[in-house]
């Protein structure tokens, strides 16, 4: 190597270093102590002992995992469609607005939610759900409409929450589908309109090709952070009635802070992680047949 | 040409209603905060409140260390924020610019573990804070911050970008790496340095999930879960306060992006982050 390149290189070395200390620890170190504590018993106070595969066995055969993971996929599944679908068509009927204030109004009221932390959210719906004195089942039944006492019913629960989490986050989709929206090329449009395209063929064969990248990217990190779902649960109904909004991530944190069972909280935190990656891999390769990149 | 008119009037009429709709539990969260106790959980609700009652806001800072807390939320976030975006820059100019054995290997690593979802990480992170004697300070809850691998990855991307020629032009005139970093590449990516910096102040400060592993001391709690003890403090039972307390982080969220909404738009749809 020649002297310029040594210097090119050692310059190259100081900049990465404190990123990659900090990799190290606090990535890199954790994630491969979590796969080795996966495999032992620990409560930190003793000292730990081996358990082979013995945490991954009892994780499999535990109702309330089996329950947690159910939750969690009907939740994750839900969402993803949910917000697939409304956030797309929300960004078109906003994205033909021309007025300049009324497309500000419109995306500051459905962003604002996103924005708000989850532990003011689930406050306010708890209490707006609230039988007593929440004003939504008051104007249900205004509507003669008899509405459940939403999340302490069995059914309806994970629907509400759903719900919710849909009023919070579907902003955030909406304004990424929104931008995608804006790149997609003007002439094209005009181009197929000249052809005779009405507007259902031209939203399927310009509009969708062209956003197609965008969308990936939306269903990406919906699925990834619905899968992470916790705080409404944790702060809402505690993962009731009868287990029936536990979600994985609610489930691991028990594990871990409440019961110091340290091994099988890793042990579910590698399962969780690797359907995370298996998903976000396959999605990156099914990805190939529907979208289209420029070029 | 007056049919497609009436029906994008229409439309557009259904698309406030729903923005109204949207914010109605906010505008109820506002309301309840500020009428006379006897009328707080009154049904239909005071849509349109008559007396205001402030009394519940002072109660909000008696029970919890309300203004302590919103410190807390505000040091943490800052020091996640300066310091993450100091790191990630230092390295995606490496990664960007420089040639150096075992770069693209360790940036396919870096790659690798924007995938690795933070549950996996907190708990061995929580023993190693223990160990280090970290738990229940706020250390524990920035310290892990500043490695923000997507941010790295976001402005590698970015420095690419910008041509080889500027870079060379500050080279004849003397500068080095860092000059060429802080005083050329840095000043030219101030719109991904600021959609970075929206997703990590929101992400930091709206956090329940680490403080809520990390902290345990009133004084010490960030807002958010601060938030939360307020409503522990009372049980089940629906209380006013809790109103005040939620109302008193919302209201200065939403002047605040009132003011910077088109920026912070651009922001997410650039970087594209959700929760």
């Amino acid at each position: 190597m020649s002297r310029m390149s040594w210097a090119e290189a050692r310059a190259g070395y100081l900049l990465i270093s404190p990123a990659a200390l900090l990799f190290l620890i606090f990535i890199a170190i954790p994630f491969g102590a979590a796969l080795v504590l996966s495999f032992f018993n620990w409560d930190i106070l003793t000292p730990a002992t081996f358990a082979g595969f013995g945490n991954y066995q009892t994780l499999f055969a535990d109702n309330r995992v089996h329950s947690a993971l159910f939750n969690t996929f009907v939740f994750t599944v839900s969402t993803v469609v949910l917000h697939i679908v409304l956030g797309l068509l929300l960004a078109l009927a906003v994205n033909r607005v021309v007025g300049r204030w009324l497309k500000y109004f419109l995306r500051t009221a459905y962003f604002f939610p996103a924005l708000v932390s989850w532990a003011a959210v689930a406050l306010l719906w708890r209490y707006a759900l609230d039988p007593e004195f929440g004003f939504v089942n008051y104007y249900l039944r205004g509507l003669g409409i008899d509405p459940p006492n939403w999340l302490v019913d069995t059914t309806w629960a994970l629907p509400s929450l759903v719900a919710i989490d849909l009023w919070k986050t579907l902003g955030y989709t909406f304004v990424i589908l929104l931008a995608g929206l804006q790149t997609v090329p003007q002439h094209l449009l005009e181009a197929a309109k000249v052809d005779g395209a009405g507007p259902l063929r031209r939203f399927w064969n310009v509009t969708v090709p062209m956003l197609s990248p965008t969308l990936l990217f939306a269903t990406i990190i919906t699925f990834i952070g619905a899968l992470q779902i916790f705080e409404p649960m944790y702060i809402m109904t505690k993962g009731g009635p009868d287990n029936r909004t536990l979600s994985m991530v609610q489930e691991i944190y028990y594990n871990a802070f409440r019961d110091f069972e340290m091994g099988y909280a890793c042990a579910l935190a590698v399962v969780l992680s690797l359907i995370i990656m298996a998903i976000t891999l396959l999605q990156l390769r099914l990805s190939r047949m529907w979208v289209t990149y420029e070029r | 040409m007056s049919v497609s008119r009436v029906l994008n009037w229409l439309g557009n009429l259904m698309l406030v209603a729903l923005g109204i709709l949207i914010l109605a539990p906010f505008l109820w969260l506002f309301i309840t905060s500020v009428v006379p106790e006897d009328r707080a959980f009154a049904l239909p609700p005071d849509w349109i409140p008559t007396k205001l009652d402030w009394t519940n806001y002072r109660q909000v800072f008696e029970l919890i260390p309300f203004g302590g807390q919103v410190m807390n939320s505000v040091q943490v976030t800052a020091i996640v924020v300066v310091g993450s975006l100091l790191v990630s820059s230092m390295a995606a100019y490496a990664f960007a610019r420089l040639r150096f054995p075992g770069r693209e290997l360790l940036f396919v690593v870096f790659l690798a573990a924007m995938m690795i979802p933070i549950q996996v990480l907190t708990i061995p992170t929580y023993i190693m804070m223990r160990y280090a004697r970290l738990l229940d300070t706020e250390a524990a809850l920035w310290l892990p911050g500043l490695i923000q691998v997507f941010s790295i990855f976001l402005l590698r991307q970015h420095f690419r970008s910008i041509p080889r020629e500027v870079e060379e032009a500050a080279r004849i005139d003397g500068a080095g790496h860092l000059r060429t970093l802080f005083q050329i590449f840095l000043p030219m990516s101030a719109p991904v340095l600021s959609a970075l910096a929206i997703f990590i102040a929101q992400t930091y400060w709206n956090d329940f999930f680490a403080p809520s592993v990390y902290l345990i001391s009133d004084s010490r709690m960030t807002i958010p879960v601060g938030l939360v003890s307020l409503q522990n403090q009372f049980g089940s039972n629906p209380t006013v306060v809790i109103f005040a307390g939620v109302t008193l982080v919302v209201l200065p969220l939403l002047a605040l992006f009132a003011a910077v909404q088109s920026k912070l738009t651009q922001g997410v749809a650039l970087t594209g982050i959700s929760r």
